[in-house]
Order: C-alpha cells, then structure tokens, then sequence
C-alpha cells in the first residue's frame, strides 16, 4: 500500500520540484559565485590539508603517506608544547586585560563621561589601522635598549642609567606581545561594550533604582547579565584571534621567535613549519591540532559565560 | 564632580594610549644622533626632509603605497560586489529549495579559522601561477561569509518586500531590481562593510608576506617589515616610513569614523 502511493507520487513531487528549481535558478546563479570561490580557495584547501597532513611532502617531491606520524612528531616535540604554553599564555593575558579593560572604560564612558565620547572612541580605534608592522616597530623602539622611552622613564624613576634589553628577554616578550595586542584592539571591544551598554533600556535601571538596588547592585545584577552575549562576543573573537595569532610575535621578533624560542606561538610554528622548513605534510597536521584546539576552546568559552547566567 | 574627574582621567588614559603614535612622528623628524641622546626628544624637531631623502634611497615606498591602495581598491570592490549580490540572493528567494542550507553553510564558514587550510591553499596559488603576484591578495579572500551575512541583513532591514513587487510590475527583472533598486538603497551599509574590508586589507600581513617575493610587488606592511629588518639602525627613516604608511588610513578614518565604527559593531549586535 505504502510502496503503491510512493511510486504513484513520487513522478509528481518530483515534476514539482524541478519546476520549484528552474523557477529559482536566478536565486542560484546570484549565490553561485560566494559557493564556487569558497569552494576552491575555503574547502578545498581545508580538505587537502586532512591528505597532506598523512603524508610527508615539501611540496616538490612526490608525497609519502606516512599516516599519524606527522601527528606523532608534533605532539612529542617539546617546541610545539613550549608554542602551546606560549599561546595560552598571550591568549589569557590578552583576552583578560583586553576585554575587562575595554568593558571598565566603555562602562565609564557611556556612565561618565560628558565630553566627547565618539572622539574618545575613535582615538582608542586608531592602533587597528595601523599594521601590525608598523605598531611592532613602535613598540621596539619604545623598548630598545638606547633610545627607548621605557629605559628613559626607568632611567630618570632610579636615577641610573638603565639599558636593559627589553625585546631579548625571555621573561619579558611575552608581556610585551600581550601589551602590543591590547594596544592594537582594545579599541574594537570598547566599541563593541559602548554600542551594548548604549541598547541597555534606561528603564531597566529605573526599575532595579525604584526596587532599591544600589550601583554596585544594578551593575552586577542588570547590566552585566544584559552585557553576557557580547562578553561572550568579545571572549570569543579574542580566543580565535589569539589561537591564530601570528603578526604580533612575527614582527616583534623579526621572524626569530624571540630568544629561546620565548615568543613562539602556533602561528608562528606552523609559519616557520611551512615555508622555511618546507615539511608541508607536518605543517599541515599543525593546522588541524590548531583548529581543534580553536574548537575545543571557543566551546569551553561558551560554557563558562553561559554558567554565570 | 565626580564625573568631570572621570571624564578627565579617562581622556588622560586616551593621550597615554595614542602618544605611540606621537612620538613615532616626533622621531621621524630627528636625525638618529639626537635619538639616542638622553633624554630622549619628546618635540618634533627639523630633520624631516633628510630623513625623507634617505628613506626614497633604500625602499620603494611609492611603489608599496601603489601596490597597497591598488589591491585595497580592487578587493574591496570585490567584496562589496559579491558580498551584496549573494546577501541579495539570500533576503530575496529564501523559499528556494535548500536556500536554508545553503544559508547555513554560509554561516558556518564564518567559524573556520582560515589558517587550517593554508598550505593547501599556498600549493593551490602556486598551481596557478600567482606567487609573487597581487592576485591572491584580491581574488580568494573575496568569499567573505561574514561580509555576505552583513549584507543580507541590512537588506531585510532596509528593503522593504514591497519594492521587489513594484519593481516587477514596473517590468525590471531580478538583477535589475538588484542593480537599480537595492544597491542605491543599501549605500550606508556597503560604506561602512567597504571601510571595514579596506582596513583589513591594508593591513594585512600573513598572506602577503607568504605569497610575494619581490620588493617591488610589496604592500605596505611588508616594505616597512623589510625596512625594518634591513635598515633597523636607520631608527628615523624606518619611524618616517611607518608615518607615511599609517597617514593615508588615518586621514581615512577621520573623514568617515562614524561609519567606520557602525560597520565595525555590526557584526556583534545584529546578530
């Protein structure tokens, strides 16, 4: 019964169909150039990567599957577990400082501030334009040696002459990527809290006033629970951007990863890797721990913010 | 009081914030002798057009800005072309047959971090002849997801569907009706998805320093990386290449700050 109605239909839903698809073909050929330009340099790639990724290959010679054993050398070399602290290590201090920074001024701005708020935000905007290039130089002549103003501050607070050499330290490079990351986008999430504080209702404060809540109560228990997705937002896209983080320990270190390997992150790795060791089968496998760590790490983003609601 | 307080410790912490880029223009017009002295020069002083001499000797910067504006120009266009066409598409005929997976799909790419791909895709660019050339710095990253989600967005908000209809009744096809109708109406939303792709654009780095070989294909970014790297002594010219490499955006960016930052939150608040 149920096979006698399934083939007496099917011709006809079928015939409905193509005509539902020739009657779209506009709205197909109008999405078609985002499908067919992702597809050769999005998917493709990301998919060759999995194959390359099994074999050892330089890119010139003919490939050599070797199966998990590009996975295997990776996860037993001691520098990827010393560019993994690396990253965690920037990814926290970044994503902390940036992120509760620009969430304390973008509260003031938008609560205190009397004067000129879209200037303001503007002036901390103007590091993003700036290539990373540029602010690395900034930042290395800030801490070289001779003429850096940091020595020069140091110098005059102690009364000595200080000439320490900030860029070669291995304690210190670090901080300073985290410093040069914050400079450079503290702007953009300060942007995004000032435009979320801004759609908070007034109204909704009004409410917790009249119910007797103080400031401190109306901040904790009002705005930030209405401020939750775009923390999560911030969070999130500092996460990403600091798992894939690659121009700021490049530049900072001219490519050299800092002394001892201090400012080795798995950008940078995968960069070196790639194109100055040539071993694209191990390269490749990198990038597929890196995603998966970008995975693993935005969904532990999620749940943690998602907990405090 | 309080607030008057506020607001000037908080204006405080901007000039703390942008003196940076003070004093990289102070330097820039110091010889190298005086930057060294302590203290260090903290007004500009009157080395400019020596500094500005010897930068011309040692790196193409005309042909680096050209470079730069040419693939910021085209890619943008680019971006914004498709960008609003498949946006179109999408707020158009969203009862097409598997529309909404597609939309999907779209979606998800936003999340793939694009660095997973990039030895495949390096081999890719080399199979069709494009190292050393601008060509992938315009072309690949042009199927943007999160430019054509923008796009569609601002389309449902700002077109309304009765247009579509009066349109067809005034005989315009689909592709006029995008021409015509949507992309006029549609003009504050590919300005601020334009500035926002043109900033990334122009500093960009990764890729241009893996795909270009050759001095004189170079962007911006990767002349003052390699004035730096060559000529890192040289603190007052490489300082005066960084001004000139961040003037043009700046300028840029006061003219049109507001849309600037409206495309910038976008993407986080209409989600």
């Amino acid at each position: 019964m149920t096979a006698a109605t399934a083939t007496t239909t099917t011709p006809a839903a079928r015939a409905v169909k193509t005509r539902r698809f020739r009657q779209h073909r506009t709205f197909y050929l109008m999405v078609s150039p985002f499908f067919v330009l992702f597809g050769i340099f999005g998917l493709l790639p990301i998919i060759a990567a999995i194959w390359i990724g099994l074999t050892d290959w330089d890119g010139l010679n003919p490939a050599k599957f070797v199966g998990l054993a590009n996975y295997a050398t990776i996860l037993t070399d001691p520098l990827f577990a010393k560019a993994v602290g690396n990253t965690i290590f920037i990814w926290i201090g970044s994503t902390v400082i940036t992120c509760g920074l620009a969430f304390v001024l973008a509260y003031l701005i938008n609560e205190y501030v009397l004067v000129g708020g879209g200037t303001l935000r503007m002036v901390f905007l103007l590091p993003m334009l700036a290539a990373p290039a540029v602010i690395a130089i900034i930042m290395s002549v800030l801490f070289s040696t001779n003429a850096g103003l940091m020595n020069a501050a140091l110098s005059v607070l102690t009364g000595d002459r200080v000439t320490f050499d900030w860029l070669a330290s291995t304690g210190w490079i670090k901080p300073i990527v985290i410093v040069m990351i914050t400079w450079r986008f503290l702007g953009f999430h300060l942007l995004l809290f000032v435009a979320g504080l801004q759609s908070v209702p007034r109204e909704l404060y009004d409410a917790a006033r009249v119910d007797g809540a103080n400031g401190r109560q109306v901040f904790w228990r009002v705005t930030v629970p209405l401020m939750l997705p775009i923390i999560f937002f911030s969070a999130t896209s500092s996460t990403v951007g600091a798992f894939q983080l690659f121009d700021e320990p490049f530049v900072l270190t001219n490519g050299s990863g800092g002394t001892d390997q201090a400012a080795e992150v798995m950008g940078t790795m995968l960069f070196r890797t790639a194109f100055t060791e040539f071993e694209f089968g191990t390269a490749s496998a990198l990038s597929w721990i890196m995603f998966a760590l970008i995975a693993v790490f935005t969904i532990v983003n999620s749940r943690l913010l998602r907990v405090r609601t | 009081m309080a607030r008057r307080v506020i607001t000037a410790w908080i204006w405080l912490i901007a000039l703390v914030f942008v003196f940076p880029f003070y004093w990289m223009l102070v330097l820039a017009t110091h010889s190298n002798d005086d930057i060294y002295k302590f203290p260090p020069p903290l007004l500009p002083g009157g080395n400019l057009s020596e500094n500005w001499d010897r930068l011309l000797e040692v790196v193409a910067l005309p042909q680096a800005v050209f470079n730069s504006v040419l693939v910021a120009l085209a890619h943008t266009a680019l971006v914004l072309l498709l960008s609003s066409l498949v946006g179109f598409g999408f707020a158009r005929f969203r009862d097409a047959p598997g529309a909404k997976w597609m939309w999907r799909f779209v979606l998800a790419t936003i999340f793939v971090p694009g660095l997973v791909g990039l030895i495949p895709w390096y081999v890719l660019i080399a199979r069709l002849g494009w190292i050393d050339t601008l060509w992938p710095l315009i072309i690949p990253g042009a199927a943007n997801g999160f430019a054509v989600f923008w796009m569609r967005q601002i389309i449902l908000q700002t077109v309304p569907p009765d247009l579509y209809d009066a349109a067809r009744i005034d005989g315009a096809g689909d592709w006029r009706t995008y021409w015509t109708v949507v992309l006029p109406l549609i003009r504050p939303g590919l300005g601020a998805l334009g500035i926002w792709t043109f900033m990334a654009t122009w500093t960009a780095f990764q890729i241009p320093l893996i795909v270009l070989n050759s001095q004189s294909n170079f962007t911006l970014p990767l002349a003052i990386a390699s004035l730096n790297t060559l000529y890192g002594q040289d603190t007052a010219a490489v300082m005066l290449g960084s001004v000139i490499s961040v003037l043009p955006i700046f300028i840029a960016f006061v003219l049109a700050g507001k849309q600037f930052m409206a495309g910038l939150t976008a993407g986080a608040l209409k989600g």
